[in-house]
């Protein structure tokens, strides 16, 4: 099994590092809100006194390329549903659920690895004197909301992707979930000016407890409004919770019988009119 | 002298008992028997939508049969289907490869699904690319393969890991005559080499007349089974194909002299038994047609016949 997984991974990564339009959107995109929104807010801020407020943002565009990442290529298991890859997974020998897991973890591996990457970026602007982004306040426990934060993401991805027929309604989940994770994360503001309504809302997506333990362990010499808003051991044991409940959901739905006797339809070839 | 000896009974790869899938009302496979000795090249036939994929698929532990066993390479379909799914090849209708990956890469990651060690990876490979005549494109993105290329390639990935069963689904559908051929070739070279037991389901039906036993499906059941040249022989020397305006006189005039025959329209086709008749003898015997033939029988015959003998429509 231990080959099938690396297997799995490694193709994951492969085709990442093929496909250079995705790598470097995911590293454009939180450039752009970083130069673009951040600069527009960090003005905002500091005529009111404060300064730090790309600092601020940098956990949050971390969490950004994860969750985009991670849920990016869980999702691509609706297009690979009827792809000459998943005709191979569902014949290897393996029970179907290693198919779900091994997706999950291949997503978040991705994730992690372009959030890396966008690390390296962030550290090479030091060399223009651009100063967004130092040593993390706590190392281990940034490589852990790494971790638990891209785990949520894939997790949450898996989830869609195994209840969705079709990718038809892409744009949907793009507004609709990934949009909605992102701004009611505390990625761009804190938490605590939240209305109440939207605080709630903002306590129930998973992805906020990723975002509040990446500020946990990046930022340093922050204002106390911009610190993190819960308690790190609240972040890791909700994500714990989350990851651990959805990968079971997202393994039962994928080896429920009617599931599967669709996939096989789909897999069967669609040259039969 | 010594009686010879009572030839080995041949070992039960496949064995299936009522095997039966509905879907909703729809009977796809209705109470399926079957037994597939070691080593056989068993051809499963039938138009499309008449069982065969459904049975392949319930064999291969994709799908689950509503009721109804079988056991594969000595394991339980609903059981162990894990242990089955090692046992097997499964080569599908469509490409189970990745077209973004080279050939290779393609073998390599099939290769570690089955827990397989890299080294011997790379020497399967060296041998399947051999067999197959794909040496020269190992590193060639599999979306650049030829059609032809991209079926020998499929099926080099489903007995990589040496299958005791290798289970094909229309290997040769969707190909030109000329790659149909090359499949054909392909397959008699493993079969040759590694003995494997191959089981295929096709709807070219005169393609399956090398298999060792063929079984005939319709609606989901079994209409006949046999040795394809027995089959053939036993139907007919050949088949004379009339067409003609006035195809009820032909009909009437031909019928007590070769029996029963199918009719489609103004097309008309009798089976010959006395193979000593010449066309040129026939057509003295007719008034004047618009094509008029003899041929040999094959195994589409074979199976445009028995739904006759059943009751079914002709093609």
């Amino acid at each position: 099994m231990k080959r099938a997984i690396a297997a799995i991974i490694g193709r994951e990564l492969k085709r990442m590092v093929r496909q250079r339009g995705r790598l470097v959107a995911a590293m454009i995109r939180p450039l752009v809100w970083l130069f673009i929104i951040g600069s527009g807010f960090q003005a905002l801020v500091e005529g009111g006194g404060q300064g730090h407020y790309k600092q601020f943002m940098v956990p949050g565009l971390l969490c950004m390329v994860l969750l985009f990442g991670a849920m990016l290529a869980a999702l691509s298991l609706v297009y690979d549903k009827e792809s000459g890859v998943m005709r191979m997974l569902v014949i290897a020998p393996f029970s179907h659920y290693w198919i779900v897991l091994a997706r999950i973890l291949s997503a978040a591996i991705a994730a992690i690895f372009q959030a890396l990457l966008l690390v390296v970026v962030l550290i090479s602007f030091r060399l223009f004197g651009l100063d967004y982004f130092g040593l993390p306040a706590n190392l281990s426990l940034s490589a852990l909301g790494l971790v638990l934060t891209s785990l949520t993401c894939a997790t949450t991805g898996m989830l869609i992707a195994v209840h969705s027929k079709t990718l038809d309604n892409f744009a949907v989940i793009m507004n609709f979930v990934i949009f909605p994770m992102f701004f009611l994360s505390g990625a761009l503001y804190p938490l605590e000016h939240l209305p109440p309504i939207l605080k709630a809302f903002a306590l129930v997506n998973p992805f906020s407890y990723g975002v509040d333990l990446m500020k946990h362990s990046i930022l340093r010499d922050v204002p106390a409004n911009f610190s993190a808003d819960l308690n790190v051991g609240t972040d890791i044991a909700v994500m714990a919770a989350y990851i651990t409940l959805g990968t079971i959901v997202a393994c039962l739905r994928f080896s429920q019988v009617s599931v599967r006797e669709k996939l096989a339809k789909a897999l069967s070839g669609s040259r039969r009119a | 002298m010594n009686a010879a000896p009572a030839p080995a009974p041949a070992v039960t790869t496949i064995q299936a008992r009522g095997l039966r899938k509905c879907y909703g009302d729809h009977v796809a496979v209705a109470g399926l028997d079957l037994d597939i000795a070691e080593g056989e090249f068993f051809g499963l036939l039938g138009r499309n939508g008449s069982g065969k994929t459904t049975t392949l698929h319930m064999l291969s532990t994709l799908i689950r049969p509503t009721s109804g066993t079988a056991s594969v390479a000595g394991e339980d379909i609903l059981a162990r289907p894990v242990a089955v799914r090692a046992r097997i090849g499964l080569v599908f209708q469509e490409s189970a490869l990745d077209r973004s990956l080279s050939v290779e890469e393609n073998l390599q990651f099939a290769g570690a699904l089955y827990d397989l060690p890299p080294a011997l990876v790379r020497r399967r490979t060296d041998e399947l690319l051999k067999l197959f005549d794909l040496g020269s494109k190992r590193r060639v993105a599999v979306g650049a393969l030829s059609g032809g290329m991209r079926r020998a390639l499929d099926i080099a990935r489903g007995v990589l890991h040496r299958p005791r069963v290798l289970f094909l689904d229309e290997p040769t559908i969707g190909l030109d005559v000329i790659n149909r051929r090359a499949i054909w070739r392909f397959l008699a070279r493993l079969r040759q080499e590694q003995g494997v037991t191959v089981v295929l389901t096709t709807h070219y039906l005169e393609e399956a007349v090398d298999c060792d036993r063929v079984v005939f499906m319709s609606h989901g059941k079994i209409i006949g089974s046999g040795k394809p040249v027995e089959l053939i022989r036993s139907l007919a020397t050949s088949i004379l194909e009339i067409t003609a305006d006035d195809a009820a006189s032909i009909i009437a005039r031909l019928k007590p002299i070769l029996g029963d025959c199918i009719q489609d329209a103004d097309h008309v086709q009798f089976r010959v038994r006395d193979g000593t008749a010449t066309l040129a003898d026939w057509q003295r015997q007719l008034p004047p047609v618009h094509a008029l033939a003899l041929r040999e029988p094959d195994l589409n015959d074979v199976y445009v016949w028995m739904n006759h003998g059943a009751g079914g429509t002709p093609a």
